[in-house]
């Protein structure tokens, strides 16, 4: 090939890259803008949301998704009177840090972007708080328990969950004192929240007066825990607790089971999911517990509301664990918005000094969200502390209390 | 101290049926490297894709009533579906040999390595987005039953994925050393040139061991779908490095020292996760593997035995 040739080459291929980079930006606006078609009379505003949307917990980021969509819908009629145009701005963050620290570079790099929905896994808000911290923007996270993501020092991370401080010592307390459970063996998946939550069950558990027989670590995407339970079987503990996502949790239980261990396994809110017991199977999962933070739908204040709106919007599809904190998170945001609009006025939204206002607005809340009274501590934690216990039985989690 | 010699008994099945798992996909890996000298790193997807035939094949049968409805037409729905998944899984391989590896077998040997890896990339891609992202659940349709047997419970499911394995390799071995094919097997891992020349059709067994190896991998991959409960589509990433190491421990090449370094490490990895960490027990078993290779770079059979396949 001659050099003018291939020279040649190369500017049509730097021409056709730039046209695809047209052609999808274009494509990402539409979304955003359809329906109104006079954007040029409102002031264009988006939350960002980013969960995982594919992978093993793709389920629970959907839902997280789901909850956001539909706090913005709702409000978009409302806030259109007012020139703005509200709009999500969704990227998957594949419960991997560095997809997620990719993805919050992405959204903050859109000035239209205000606050930030996210994200599930504390591993991955962790990372990513650090972004938005820098760039000057508000993030609420509807999922991530562990308690070092508020405790960074930045005054722009919120989160309408209950930390795994709260869950850890309320799940050793259970165990203790209502199921009379007084051995356990410990289990993590070496994660920030895996990691986090068994170090506040363990110590709350040796307060209470139980026996921790032994403590070990796993790894995410492990399969084969037949050595670990084996010998877990063999100091015969009463319980097995787990801090990680199910499905890692699912096979522990699988194959504890299935090695002869006898007692149940237990763990937070990462294992309360259907798929949980799918992969375990429904005879080796009847009996294990998992602790979930706020209420089950059925008692949270506005839960009926909610699923009534979610099955008209979204037929077909199930209410997973952190739908209604995907809404109250992307409504807190939502909140802030307008107080800051009805501030400085609508054109100040998405400058920096309007994005400062909306993390004071933010830090400010208080209002009656789906999961209860919605308001924050001086570290951006929710004042709400609900946890419930749930259990296995014929297959499928129910409230303990039920 | 019964209850001690139990546990590590329970602690040795347990290894002997993962290392089951990793000998036979091991199989795949050296088979290949004796007849072509090429490493196979698409060879990792063919568990996976084993799995999913498997588990499609188990749906698929399990609606017609009659193989649900006694104990023999049960064992007979699971030999099918091995059957099924093997073949398929294996014509696969043939497919992969015939368009990614043979037009560059007289190409530098760093390019059909590359192609392997792309071959690698492109299944596993595949499974992600026309199949699933997320683990499915892989049913298991009969009554798993626990043994204990001297203090070690044992599961029945150990003990099928034991007893399997090894009757897989005792017919490959027989297959290998007494058959007329096998024989051509031989001789083209020797001197392919050579063994073209005395009338051995050379692409036929290169097909054969194309055709051996993934259907040896497939049936990993449905085990493991029938132990752990679930498969993924990246599912056969980990055990492809390790039944790579496995095969290079044993004497890559070498059929029988692929079986011993599959079983090798399926038990190095069960003690170490037992007896010292469970976070490091990879490291342990690695950091031993090393060790080997230093006293015995051609891997723990390489030396004695003179044929490679």
């Amino acid at each position: 090939m001659s050099v003018a040739k291939s020279k040649r080459l190369f500017a049509v291929i730097a021409m056709l890259t730039m046209l695809a980079m047209v052609v999808t930006a274009c494509g990402g606006d539409n979304g955003a803008d359809n329906g109104d078609g006079a954007t040029g009379d409102l002031v264009e505003v988006k939350i960002g949301v980013s969960s995982p949307f594919t992978g093993d917990v793709a389920a629970l980021g959907l839902g997280i998704r789901n909850g956001a969509q539909l706090a913005i819908e709702e409000v978009a009629p409302e806030l259109e009177e007012l020139g703005i145009s509200l709009s999500m701005l969704a990227v998957d963050d594949a419960a991997d840090p560095r997809t997620g620290v990719n993805a919050a570079n992405q959204m903050v790099s859109d000035s239209a972007v205000v606050g930030i929905v996210g994200h599930l896994n504390s591993g991955v808000s962790i990372p990513a708080s650090e972004v938005y911290n820098q760039a000057g923007v508000v993030q609420v996270s509807p999922a991530s328990t562990n308690p070092a993501l508020t405790l960074q020092g930045f005054e722009n991370v919120f989160r309408v969950c209950t930390i795994d401080t709260v869950q850890g010592s309320f799940a050793a307390e259970y165990a203790y004192d209502e199921l009379g459970l007084m051995s356990v063996a410990v289990i993590d998946d070496s994660t920030a929240y895996g990691e986090g939550l068994a170090a506040e069950f363990a110590a709350a558990f040796e307060a209470k007066g139980g026996e921790v027989v032994s403590t070990d670590k796993i790894q995410v995407k492990d399969v084969d825990f037949t050595a670990l339970v084996t010998k877990i079987n063999g100091a015969s503990p009463d319980f097995i607790y787990f801090g990680g996502m199910y499905t890692e949790g699912a096979l522990i239980s699988k194959q504890a089971k299935e090695a002869g261990f006898e007692g149940p396994l237990m763990g937070g809110d990462g294992l309360y999911t259907q798929q949980f017991v799918d992969i375990a199977g429904a005879a080796n999962a009847e009996g294990d517990f998992a602790t979930s933070i706020g209420l089950p739908l059925s008692e949270q204040p506005k839960g009926q509301e909610f699923q009534a709106m979610f099955e008209e919007r979204f037929p077909g599809e199930t209410i997973e664990a952190y739908d209604t904190y995907g809404y109250d998170a992307a409504m807190v945001i939502i909140e802030a918005i307008k107080a800051v609009a009805a501030d400085l006025g609508v054109d100040e939204l998405t400058t920096v000094a309007g994005k400062q206002a909306i993390i004071e607005a933010v830090a400010a809340t208080d209002f009656e969200g789906v999961t209860g009274a919605v308001a924050f501590d001086e570290n951006g934690d929710t004042t709400n502390k609900a946890v419930t216990p749930y259990v296995v039985r014929d297959g499928a989690w129910i409230s303990y209390t039920d | 101290m019964s209850v001690e010699f139990g546990i590590i008994g329970q602690q040795l099945v347990n290894g002997l049926t993962l290392g089951g798992m990793y000998a036979l996909l091991a199989l795949g890996y050296t088979l290949v490297y004796g007849i072509l000298l090429m490493i196979n790193f698409a060879h990792a997807e063919m568990f996976m894709f084993g799995a999913y035939v498997g588990l499609f094949t188990l749906q698929g049968l399990s609606r017609i009533e009659f193989f649900t409805s006694s104990g023999p037409a049960l064992l007979l729905l699971y030999v099918l579906t091995f059957l099924i998944a093997m073949v398929v899984t294996g014509i696969l391989g043939v497919i992969i040999e015939r368009f990614a590896y043979r037009p560059l077998r007289h190409a530098p040997r760093l390019a059909p390595l590359i192609s392997a890896i792309g071959v690698s990339l492109f299944l596993q891609n595949a499974a992600l987005l026309w199949i699933s992202s997320r683990s499915i659940p892989f049913p298991v349709l009969f009554e798993v039953r626990t043994f204990r047997i001297a203090g070690a419970n044992i599961s029945s499911m150990q003990i099928l994925i034991i007893v399997t394995t090894i009757l897989l390799m005792l017919v490959l071995d027989t297959f290998v050393s007494r058959t007329r094919l096998g024989r051509a097997m031989r001789a083209t891992s020797q001197d392919r040139d050579a063994a073209g020349l005395m009338g051995v059709d050379i692409n036929r067994v290169i097909a054969l061991t194309f055709f051996i190896g993934p259907a040896l991998g497939g049936a990993a991959g449905i085990f493991s779908g029938m132990y752990y409960g679930n498969i993924k589509y990246n599912m056969g990433f980990i055990p492809g490095i390790k039944s790579f190491t496995a095969a290079v421990i044993g004497g890559i090449g070498n059929l029988r020292g692929a079986m011993l370094g599959g079983f090798l490490l399926g038990l190095l990895e069960s003690l170490a996760a037992a007896y010292i960490s469970t976070g490091y027990k990879d490291v342990i078993a690695f950091a031993i593997l090393i060790v080997v290779l230093i006293f015995k770079p051609g891997g723990l059979l390489g030396e004695s035995v003179a044929e490679k396949v």
